[in-house]
């Protein structure tokens, strides 16, 4: 890793098991960011493409492997596509059953981003605690689909898996034990000097550069705009349930947090009514094989903000085009302003705060515009920088 | 469809006029309207100026003789317009709309690396999905390239697995 050696980034599927890796180029007058350059791409699948040569069916196992942490939000988003081409509707109870899943899934991502967010300004304490209490709401998942991770409740046409009623009161005993909590979590945020020094006033996103660049999500509800395809747009049992879009002005990475934490209050509360109010009846409609011709835009808003798929069919029982774009690629333009003048050692938590599918970004190469040297530094490198230099 | 869509579709027909190809509404809440290739930039300024200022993403689609472009736009997070035209695959180009939605940035250069469209005048036309090494002009979701091809196209140079 010499300095004033130009290192070229080499491509490569570094690590399959995780996902999006991103590379950034930044470029740095002393400690200060002023360019930023994404390259993003390095374990592009052809997802796309796999999509044309399968089945409806088998699509859905695809679409749940689109991504680890929001799976549901793909399979949600796909089979409404193919349910909105085929002309049926789920089942009531399957509607309430997806807005469940979709609902532990976002307490599920939010936590461990939590987590995350704090181990990268180096408070592992709470990164160890919010861990440890995520695993409330996994063990909900084992229970309830066998799974800790795909819970493949989807398919065209309903779920496929009740929730039965016993299981009601496990659920509900463990939204309670997550809401003190995060109550806990929450009050920590705002109050714990570790995390105010670190991320207030840091990663500034204006609200109107968040319209501009079409920031989505959290990302977008922290600077104040108030937009959730939940509400706007809504879909599955979302019309039928009463909860509130939270938004939050400060438009930095403390708001980030902030906004995060208080969903998850919002989703306790949306689980809750859904098992109260929970219709009886099937679970799902059976659909035919082939699907006409047609076309549809489907939109979810997944943990990290609005997803979309198109769906073009041609009648027979393969897509003929099927496009998938997750929030996080339409967060990218906005992270790069916010990492703009900003300083080298806020990156990492800069890069956290918009929630990428982050684990895999670990090299960044960087360019010194006065001495023109240009280094690259894996992550770990790039934090032992911010304590070596006690930033 | 509900009064707000009517409202929406008024104000685009008042405003493309003839520019408007066709117009087809799904089902509530989406509204697909194909125009003219040469009136994309005055269709995205009309649609900015009536509220459509988030672009959700840019889908291509092979048609075989063209490549359809289709621009998701939300109203309001709200209605999504679907903006749609045909450029001929031969001469692939129409001018960018960065400079109206700057959030399109890399939505254009995923449709320019996977179809090979090229957006006149973006600011960085450069690759962003496909790795440095991947061979010029195999644009991987046209109808033409089958994984078959591709896979004998890109491991050319036996590094195959």
């Amino acid at each position: 890793m010499g300095y004033g050696s130009v290192i070229k980034v080499p491509f490569g599927p570094q690590h399959p098991a995780l996902k999006e890796p991103e590379h950034f180029t930044f470029e740095v007058e002393g400690d200060v960011v002023v360019n930023v350059k994404p390259r993003i791409g390095y374990n592009h699948r052809g997802i796309e493409k796999a999509f044309e040569r399968r089945t409806y069916i088998q699509n859905i196992y695809l679409a749940e492997r689109i991504c680890g942490i929001c799976s549901d939000a793909h399979t949600t988003c796909y089979t409404q596509a193919i349910e909105n081409l085929l002309g049926v509707e789920a089942p009531p109870r399957a509607k309430y059953i997806r807005v469940i899943i979709a609902e532990l899934e976002r307490i599920h991502s939010h936590s461990l981003w939590v987590g995350i967010a704090a181990h990268e300004i180096g408070f592992d304490t709470l990164f160890m605690y919010v861990w440890r209490d995520r695993e409330v709401v996994m063990n909900l998942f084992e229970m309830i689909s066998g799974n800790r991770v795909n819970y493949a409740t989807n398919t065209i046409g309903g779920v496929r898996r009740d929730i039965p009623s016993e299981m009601f009161p496990k659920i509900k005993k463990g939204l309670d034990v997550l809401e003190k909590r995060l109550k806990y979590y929450l009050d920590v945020a705002q109050t714990e000097q570790t995390i105010l020094k670190r991320t207030s006033g840091v990663g500034i996103l204006k609200p109107k550069d968040a319209v501009e660049l079409c920031a989505v999500g959290p990302t977008l509800r922290a600077s104040g705009i108030k937009n959730d395809v939940r509400a706007d747009d809504p879909y599955a049992a979302y019309d039928e349930i009463p909860f509130n879009v939270v938004t939050h002005d400060g438009c930095d990475v403390l708001s980030r947090i902030i906004v995060r934490c208080k969903e998850m209050f919002e989703s306790i509360n949306i689980i809750r009514y859904a098992l109260d109010h929970i219709p009886s009846g099937m679970i799902r409609v059976r659909v035919p094989m082939a699907v006409p011709e047609g076309e549809t835009v489907s939109r979810v808003e997944a943990p990290r903000g609005e997803l979309i798929h198109y769906a073009k069919s041609n009648g027979t029982m393969q897509p003929e085009r099927y496009k998938v774009r997750s929030p996080t690629l339409g967060n990218i333009p906005a992270l790069c302003k916010m990492l703009l003048g900003g300083r080298v050692a806020d990156i990492p938590i800069v890069l956290a705060g918009i929630d990428p599918c982050f684990a895999c970004m670990d090299r960044m190469a960087f360019v010194d515009l006065k001495t023109n040297k240009k280094w690259v530094w894996t992550m770990d490198e790039l934090k032992e920088h911010v304590r070596r230099n006690n930033l | 469809m509900t009064e707000a869509e009517n409202e929406i579709l008024e104000k685009v027909k008042e405003t493309l006029k003839e520019e408007i190809v066709e117009i087809k509404i799904p089902r509530k809440r989406r509204i697909f309207v194909k125009i003219r290739r040469k009136a994309l930039k005055q269709a995205v300024k009309s649609l900015k100026e009536l509220g459509f200022k988030h672009i959700s993403t840019i889908t291509g689609v092979d048609l075989g003789e063209n490549i359809e472009l289709i621009y998701h736009f939300a109203y309001k997070g709200a209605v999504e317009l679907s903006l749609r035209l045909d450029v001929p695959k031969n001469k692939p180009d129409v001018p960018t709309i960065t400079d109206i939605i700057p959030g399109a940035i890399l939505y254009e250069r995923e449709v320019h690396d996977l179809f090979g469209v090229t957006f006149e005048g973006h600011p960085q036309m450069a690759r962003l999905i496909l790795p440095e090494k991947w061979p010029e002009g195999i644009y991987p979701l046209r109808k033409e390239y089958t994984l078959e091809n591709l896979k004998k196209l890109i491991f050319e140079d036996g590094e195959e697995e």
